[in-house]
Formats: C-alpha cells, sequence, structure tokens
C-alpha cells in the first residue's frame, strides 16, 4: 500500500513557531501503523522543505517536496505529483493551524483526482483484499466504522492516537527529496472572507436563564437545576436497571442508535 | 612438593601464583572492556592521585557505614600486607629470617579477623541490602587464606615448616588464596581490581577535587550513534566502572524509586550493564527491580539494553529522578545518573520511545519553550500587583532574576512573591527577562532529548548576551544548576547564585532585618538538585537559624536528604509504584514533629504539597523570611 501524507507549514498556536500541526503529526501516527510494507512519504507544496522537516523526526523516513512560490495556489502542483504517484490513501489534518494553510485543500485534492473523501478519521486498520477500516469520529465520542475500497482522501481528527515522540537521530537520517514539477502558476484563489485575529468569546449556555441572581445563574450553569440535576440517582441498582439506565442515556445523547421499531 | 622445594620457596611462590592468577583473570575481564568506546584518561595524573581517592574520598562515603569500614580497613589491609609480605619472602634473606615470617604470620591473622567480620556480615543471615550468589563463599575463601597462610607462617617462624602439617596449612592456603584470585573474573574479588583502576580512569576526575562535579556531559549531536543502546556504546572507562560495582546495596537503600516499589533498583541496574557486557557473567543474587521482573533478553557487548523484551525495562529507566541519591552513597564511585541519561538518550533521539505522557511536555518544550506551552509572556503573571522590572527596559541590572518553570504555577507564584517582595525591601537592582526568558531545558536533557535542551540554551545563552548583569539570582536549584554547570559547555558563563545564599547575603549585609519567629518548628528538605548537585545545605539553614525558628533535621538531610519524587522528568513520566515518593518524604518529615517543612525548590514544593492528609505546611524559605521581616517590623 502506498501511502502520501500531506504537510502543511504550521505555525504554534501559542508561540508562533513554525512547527508541524499536531493533527498532521497525528496523521503519520495512523499511517505509521496500517501496515509495515506500506510505502509512506510525506509530500509538501510550499516555497521551503524546512517548514516540515520536522515530520522526519515523528515517524517519516522521506519527504517530497514540490516547490511553489509563496502566494501560489499549490494545489495543481500537489494533484499533479499525486496523480503521478498514484497513493491508495492519501492522508491529511483536518484543519488549517496558523500557518498559510487553507483546510480546504483535502477537498480540492478529492474533487481534482476524483476521490472519496473521508473526514474526521481516528483510526484506521487493513481489512482484507485491500479495503481499510476506518473510524470515524462524529463528536462526542460517537464514531461511525466505514469500509472504504480503493483510493481515497483522509482526514485526521484529533481525536486520532497522540503523535509519535520526535527522534532527533530519525530526522537527521530521513530525507527531503526535491520534485520537479511542470510549473502551473495559478494565483492562490481568492477566498471572499474577512480574516481577524481569534478572540474568545462567552460561551452560551442553553437554556440558561438570561436573568436571575448569580447565585440562580450559577445553579443553572453547574446543572444542579437542569437536566443533570433532574436525573435519577439510583443506589447500589440491580445490572439489570442499571444497564437499561446507562442504554437509554447513551440513546439519549445520540451515541447509540435507538432501537429498530418491531417488525410486525 | 615440600620434600622437592622447601616450604619458604613454595610459600611465596604460591602467593605469586595467585598474582598471575589474578592477572590473567583480570585480562580475560579487561579483554571485554575494549569493546567500549574510546575515552580520554589523564593516566599519570590519575594513578599519582589515586592513594588520595583512595584514602580520602572513597573512605569518606564508606565510613558512612562505621561496621563496613572497619571490616573492610582489617581485611583489605591485612590481605594486601600479608600478600606483599610473603611475595617479598622469595628473596632467600627474609626466607631465612625466622621474626620475619613472624610478622607474617600477624598481618594473616589481622586477614583472618576481618573474614570473621566479613562473614558475621552474610551468616547466619546476610544483611537485607547485600547480594548472595558468589559474594556468600567470599568469606570462607577469605578465613582459608588468612588461617592457611598464618598457620604456615607461624611453622615458618618456628622453623617447623617441614612437616605434614605444614603441608596441610598451605594446602588450605592455596585453596583459599587461589580462589580468590580466580574471584577476580566474576565474583567479589572484581571490585578491588576493577575499582583500582576505575579510581585512576575515572570519568569524572573532577569529582575528587572537592567540588561536586554533576554537570551532564554535552552529547555530540552530529556522532553517529546518539545514546547508549548496547555495552559497546558506552566508553571504555564507564564499562570498567560498572565492574568495580560491589554490590554492597547502598544505592538501593538510598534509591527513592526503589523504596516507593517502582521498578527500578540503581544495583540491579549496574549488575545489568555488567551482565550485559558478557554471557557468561554469574546470575545476579540480590534484590530485584521491585514488581520482580526476571532478568531476560540477550547478552552481549552487540545485544540491546532496554526494551520490554531486553534486560532492562524502558520503565526502569525512566523510574529515576536522577537524583544523585545512588552516586552520593556508592563507595565505588559509580555515575548511576549518567548510564541512566545516556541510555535514555538513546531511546529518546534514535527511537523517539519518551514514555508516553512524556511526549506532550517535551513537544512543547521544543515548539514553544515551556513544557506546558503557556505563553511565555504569562511568566511574569504570579507577579499581578508586585512591581516587576523588565531587563529589556534598562538593558542592564545587577542582579537578573530568573524565574523558571514554577513562575506558572499558582502556588509556588506565592514563593516568588514574597521573594520579589523581599528584593524590593532590601533594595535590590533587580530585573527579569519576562517573556523573553526560555525554559532552560533541564526536563529535556532528564529525559535524553539533549537536541532540544541544547536548542534552548542556545536561544537562551543568546538572549542573555543581549544584557548587561552581575549575577543570575534563581529560585529553582534545577534551573540554577543548568545556568551554572551546564550551559558553560555551550558557551554561556554566569555567576548563578540560589535565592537563599542571596537572601543570606542580604541578611549579613544587614539589608534585611528580619525578625525572630521562635514559635515556628521548622525542618528544611534539602532538594537534590542544590544540596547534591551544588553542595549548598548551609545557606538556607543559615537563613532559618537567622529568623530563629526551631530547626529540627530529618534523619536524612544534606547531601545524604531524600528526593521529593520531581526531578528528572520523573513526574511526566509517572511509572506507577507501590507508593509515592513525595508520601515517604512527608512521612519522613513528620518524624520530626515540625509544624512547617522549608523548602527551596518549585518542584519539591509541588511534590510536598500535592502529599494527602498532611499534618506539615509546606513553606518556602523565601516566604518564612518574608513573614520574620514583616515581624520585625
Amino acid at each position: 500500500m502506498r501511502i502520501a501524507v500531506l504537510l502543511s507549514a504550521g505555525l504554534h498556536p501559542v508561540s508562533g513557531a513554525p512547527v508541524l500541526p499536531r493533527v498532521e503529526a497525528q496523521a503519520i501516527r495512523l499511517a505509521a501503523g496500517l501496515a509495515a510494507s506500506s510505502e509512506i512519504f510525506g509530500l509538501h507544496a510550499g516555497p521551503e522543505a524546512a517548514a516540515v522537516a520536522e515530520a522526519l523526526g515523528q515517524g517519516l523516513d522521506r519527504i517530497e517536496h514540490v516547490a511553489v512560490a509563496a502566494g501560489e495556489d499549490p494545489v495543481p502542483a500537489l494533484v499533479a505529483r499525486l496523480a503521478e504517484r498514484a497513493p491508495d490513501l492519501i492522508l491529511a489534518g483536518r484543519r488549517s493551524q496558523g500557518g498559510d494553510e487553507s483546510g480546504l485543500v483535502p477537498y480540492a485534492l478529492a474533487r481534482a483526482l476524483a476521490m472519496p473523501l473521508m473526514p474526521d478519521v481516528v483510526a484506521a486498520a487493513a481489512a482484507e483484499d485491500g479495503a481499510l477500516r476506518l473510524d470515524q469520529s462524529l463528536g462526542r465520542g460517537a464514531l461511525r466504522r466505514v469500509l472504504v475500497r480503493g483510493p481515497v482522501v483522509v482526514t485526521c481528527h484529533p481525536d486520532a492516537p497522540a503523535p509519535l515522540a520526535y527522534a532527533y537521530g530519525r530526522a537527521r537520517r530521513g530525507r527531503v527529496e526535491t520534485v520537479a514539477i511542470a510549473p502551473v502558476a495559478t494565483p492562490a484563489p481568492a477566498l471572499a472572507a474577512e480574516e481577524r485575529p481569534y478572540r474568545r468569546r462567552p460561551r452560551i449556555v442553553k437554556g440558561a436563564p438570561a436573568g436571575g441572581s448569580a447565585a440562580e445563574r450559577l445553579k443553572a450553569a453547574t446543572g444542579e437545576s437542569g437536566p443533570a440535576g433532574s436525573g435519577r440517582l439510583l443506589i447500589q441498582p440491580d445490572p439489570e436497571d442499571a444497564a437499561r439506565e446507562i442504554l437509554t442515556y447513551l440513546r439519549q445523547i445520540g451515541v447509540v442508535a435507538a432501537p429498530a421499531e418491531p417488525k410486525t | 612438593m615440600t620434600s622437592l622445594m622447601p616450604l619458604t620457596t613454595v610459600f611465596p611462590g604460591l602467593v605469586w601464583l595467585m598474582a598471575a592468577l589474578a592477572l590473567v583473570q583480570g585480562l580475560r575481564r579487561a579483554a571485554l572492556w575494549r569493546v567500549g568506546a574510546a575515552a580520554p584518561v589523564a593516566w599519570l595524573d590519575g594513578l599519582a592521585k589515586l592513594p588520595r581517592r583512595y584514602l580520602v574520598d572513597v573512605h569518606h562515603v564508606v565510613a558512612r557505614d562505621p561496621y563496613a569500614s572497619r571490616m573492610h580497613a582489617v581485611v583489605a589491609g591485612g590481605l594486601l600486607a600479608a600478600s606483599i609480605l610473603t611475595a617479598l619472602a622469595i628473596l632467600p634473606p627474609l626466607a631465612g629470617f625466622r621474626p620475619y615470617w613472624f610478622l607474617v604470620a600477624l598481618a594473616f591473622g589481622v586477614t583472618a579477623v576481618g573474614s570473621l567480620l566479613v562473614g558475621a556480615r552474610r551468616y547466619p543471615s546476610k544483611q537485607k541490602r547485600l547480594s548472595a550468589g558468589h559474594f556468600q563463599i567470599l568469606p570462607f575463601l577469605l578465613l582459608a587464606y588468612a588461617v592457611g597462610g598464618t598457620l604456615t607462617a607461624l611453622l615458618l617462624a618456628f622453623g617447623a615448616g617441614s612437616g605434614v602439617f605444614g603441608s596441610v596449612a598451605l594446602a588450605l592456603a592455596a585453596a583459599g588464596g587461589l580462589g580468590l584470585a580466580f574471584e577476580v573474573r566474576h565474583g567479589p574479588m572484581r571490585h578491588a581490581a576493577a575499582g583500582a583502576l576505575h579510581l585512576v580512569a575515572h570519568p569524572r576526575p573532577g569529582r575528587f577535587g572537592g567540588r561536586p562535579d554533576t554537570a551532564l556531559q554535552p552529547l555530540d549531536l552530529d556522532a553517529p550513534r546518539l545514546g547508549s543502546e548496547m555495552p559497546a556504546d558506552f566508553t571504555w572507562n564507564r564499562l570498567l566502572s560498572y565492574d568495580a560495582c560491589v554490590s554492597c546495596g547502598r544505592c538501593e537503600t538510598a534509591c527513592p524509586a526503589f523504596a516507593a516499589g517502582q521498578p527500578l533498583n540503581p544495583k540491579k541496574l549496574i549488575q545489568d550493564l555488567v551482565a550485559g557486557l558478557s554471557p557468561a557473567e554469574p546470575a545476579y543474587a540480590g534484590n530485584p527491580y521491585p514488581g520482580g521482573r526476571a532478568a531476560e533478553g540477550e547478552r552481549g557487548a552487540l545485544a540491546r539494553l532496554i526494551g520490554p523484551d531486553a534486560r532492562i525495562h524502558p520503565d526502569t529507566l525512566w523510574s529515576c529522578t536522577t537524583c544523585r541519591a545512588c552516586v552520593e552513597e556508592c563507595p565505588m564511585m559509580i555515575e548511576h545518573v549518567d548510564a541512566v541519561v545516556s541510555l535514555r538518550r538513546h531511546e529518546t533521539l534514535e527511537r523517539g520511545a519518551l514514555p508516553e505522557k512524556a511526549v506532550g511536555p517535551v513537544t512543547e518544550l521544543r515548539q514553544s519553550g515551556d513544557p506546558g506551552g503557556r505563553p511565555l509572556a504569562a511568566r511574569t503573571d504570579f507577579a499581578a500587583g508586585v512591581e516587576l522590572p523588565r531587563i529589556a527596559d534598562g538593558g542592564q541590572a545587577e542582579i537578573l532574576l530568573w524565574l523558571g518553570e514554577g513562575a506558572y504555577d499558582l502556588r509556588y507564584g506565592r514563593s516568588l512573591r514574597a521573594l520579589v517582595r523581599l528584593l524590593r525591601e532590601a533594595h535590590v537592582d533587580f530585573a527579569v527577562l519576562g517573556p523573553e526568558e526560555r525554559d532552560t531545558g533541564d526536563l529535556a536533557r532528564r529525559l535524553g532529548d539533549e537536541a532540544t535542551f541544547q536548542g534552548l540554551a542556545r536561544e537562551n545563552i543568546a538572549t542573555l548576551a543581549q544584557y548587561r548583569f552581575d549575577r543570575i539570582v534563581t529560585a529553582d536549584p534545577h534551573a540554577l544548576h543548568a545556568l551554572r554547570n551546564e550551559y558553560p559547555a555551550l558557551g554561556g558563563c554566569y555567576t548563578v547564585v540560589h535565592h537563599t545564599a542571596f537572601l543570606l547575603e542580604l541578611i549579613r549585609a544587614g539589608r534585611l532585618n528580619p525578625g525572630r519567629l521562635p514559635d515556628l518548628s521548622v525542618t528544611y528538605h534539602d532538594p537534590c538538585y542544590l544540596a547534591r548537585y551544588n553542595g549548598e545545605t548551609e545557606a538556607p539553614r543559615a537563613v532559618l537559624d537567622a529568623i530563629g525558628v526551631a530547626r529540627r533535621e530529618m534523619s536524612r538531610s544534606g547531601r545524604r536528604a531524600m528526593c521529593c519524587g520531581g526531578g528528572g522528568g520523573a513526574p511526566v513520566s509517572d511509572v506507577p509504584g507501590e507508593r509515592r515518593i513525595p508520601d515517604l518524604r512527608m512521612a519522613q518529615a513528620a518524624e520530626t514533629g515540625a509544624g512547617i517543612v522549608a523548602v527551596a525548590c518549585p518542584s519539591c514544593t509541588a511534590m510536598l504539597e500535592g502529599v494527602t492528609d498532611r499534618k506539615a505546611e509546606i513553606r518556602d524559605v523565601a516566604e518564612l523570611l518574608l513573614q520574620a521581616v514583616e515581624a520585625g517590623r
């Protein structure tokens, strides 16, 4: 199996230092865990390969670097290279992390290469006859298992296993190969969006009373009078009852599907 | 035999034969050290200083156990004297001089007394920390050699050396003596040969100069192999040093991880390095790693040492708090911590095999300069409401206050605020780096990530080069050790003072006038990185005495204090044990009955304050001094 891991030049969310985005490091771990015999390589399109060299210490042996001038759209270059290498699996991060990435590249690639895209994957395993068994995160711990055949683009979710530790010695041994691609100079698509720095905003608590005293609002926020406060407290219940109660709750929050309607 | 040759020739001949056998056995073992990497050794200097290193430095450690000290003086002194005197008797004038044989008999007699002392430690039941195995035969070999030698020498002294009795006595001496010589390769007597050579070729000759030599040696990051994976990766004199181990078990009684039931026993670790070198090594017969994991895995100079299926489990490696208690207690001057760090370097740098929980902090250190990934500008948040000058504003200050990682901690912020207020009170011209201060990289270095440490160190050195200051004061002994002892190798030389020493200076200069707090009973907990790594145990105590508190000492204090469990990345590695190290230390503090445990390190503060159900308060020396200064107004 040939696996390409897309690497982007991210920035550390706190220090602003150039780093490999965490979710892409997690994607490398997913790839490394798939099969020992896989050919895994990183792929980066950008002006500098140094920005992603860190990935060599986190499980990749080889990175292909496609030189693209700053400010240009990397998608055509990536499409050209990926069409040439024809990997069975393309792994990417889920969203951008501070750098020049838009977070849209996996989608643009999937469209250009006419491949299916499976977002938010937390685990991957090889199934029989070349298929892939992917666990997709649906949020709040809910997972969906998907069986995929044929080449696919997969984005990695932050709930996937934590990245491998950076090993300086491995980074030293890894190779970055610059790949020449016939230049297709296309300016980056202008996104009709306004950019402004992130500002933390207070979270609106659903169903919180707008007025009332501070004590009342605290009570509402800590759930003493909310749905959590109104739950049933079972002390040393019968295991059957406890299991039923847990199942009911899991269904209520949507982790477990509702029981099938009995067929009459 | 005696009918062919006189006993006066055969007896000295026996000693020469023993020497030859010991030499052969020693050389067979020494051939293994040659697989190690090359190391620069100042041979002549080492040889010239051998007697002093043995009689002063080694004796200083051995004498902490008075029984062992007396036992060793008698048995080793007697053995050496008796053997040399007998060997000299190969010269005919001495051999024929009967009073000389009285002298020899006396020396052998002393050895015999010593062998009984050796035996008394092991029979009827051996002390818990000692190893059994070949060591259990040692008293018998010694006794046979000593008694046989005494009898033979006495017979010669009385001129009755030709009878059957003489042959029997000689045979007894030969059995014991040749047995001892044979044991130079694998048995207890190896410690004598390897130990003497180890003192000459010690990898840290600086530690015999009277000042602690504790800085980790910088790793050449361009070397073809990083750290130690197998015995052959150690330098030859390190391999030699592990062979010097006499399995006395003093390290295991001092080791906090062993006491807490974590899978580390320093003696077993060193013995695993010894056994890893040669498949012929007899089985280890001391206390195992807690948890009782049996020795497994391949042996040999090229066999991997660390791994779930190798001789040393990774958990053993990551249990070490690098507190140096084992090094401090080792009478053979073995550097356990260097071995641990060297093995960790390979695991981290070459294999990326950090403990799962340590990956996050080390990654953040590398990417953001703080193990918690917190903004560097938030380091001074603790000082809200207290004026904290930035050195960038003036470009210079008399004192640069290094805040360290503790500044992010809410509890430790209180200690730092107390320190800052004391500095203001004394009108000290000080400043902090503020957002320009990065972590010293101590955590990364102890966890083997030398690349991250050197990166951070270079950035910090470049920052410090921009400003003019006389001295650095820090309340964090880990930062102090890195800045004072480890940055010089990377080109940053500073005068670094611990806050307790600086506060003492201010008191002595009359710039702080503390009142007295006689109602407080205080016991002081020595931080490893201040006491053992830097030999500073007096200043904090002097500050406590200056404020008149009732000071009590724990049974383990000063350079022999027990670790709080917070060093060496142990809290982030978090290897499970049966107990927690800080709980053990607080129990020791409770024995003194003191109501306050005085600390002088952010790690100790956090670890000891985290003990549940503790009866004593945890207060930094600076907090106590501030209280005294406020009381004295």
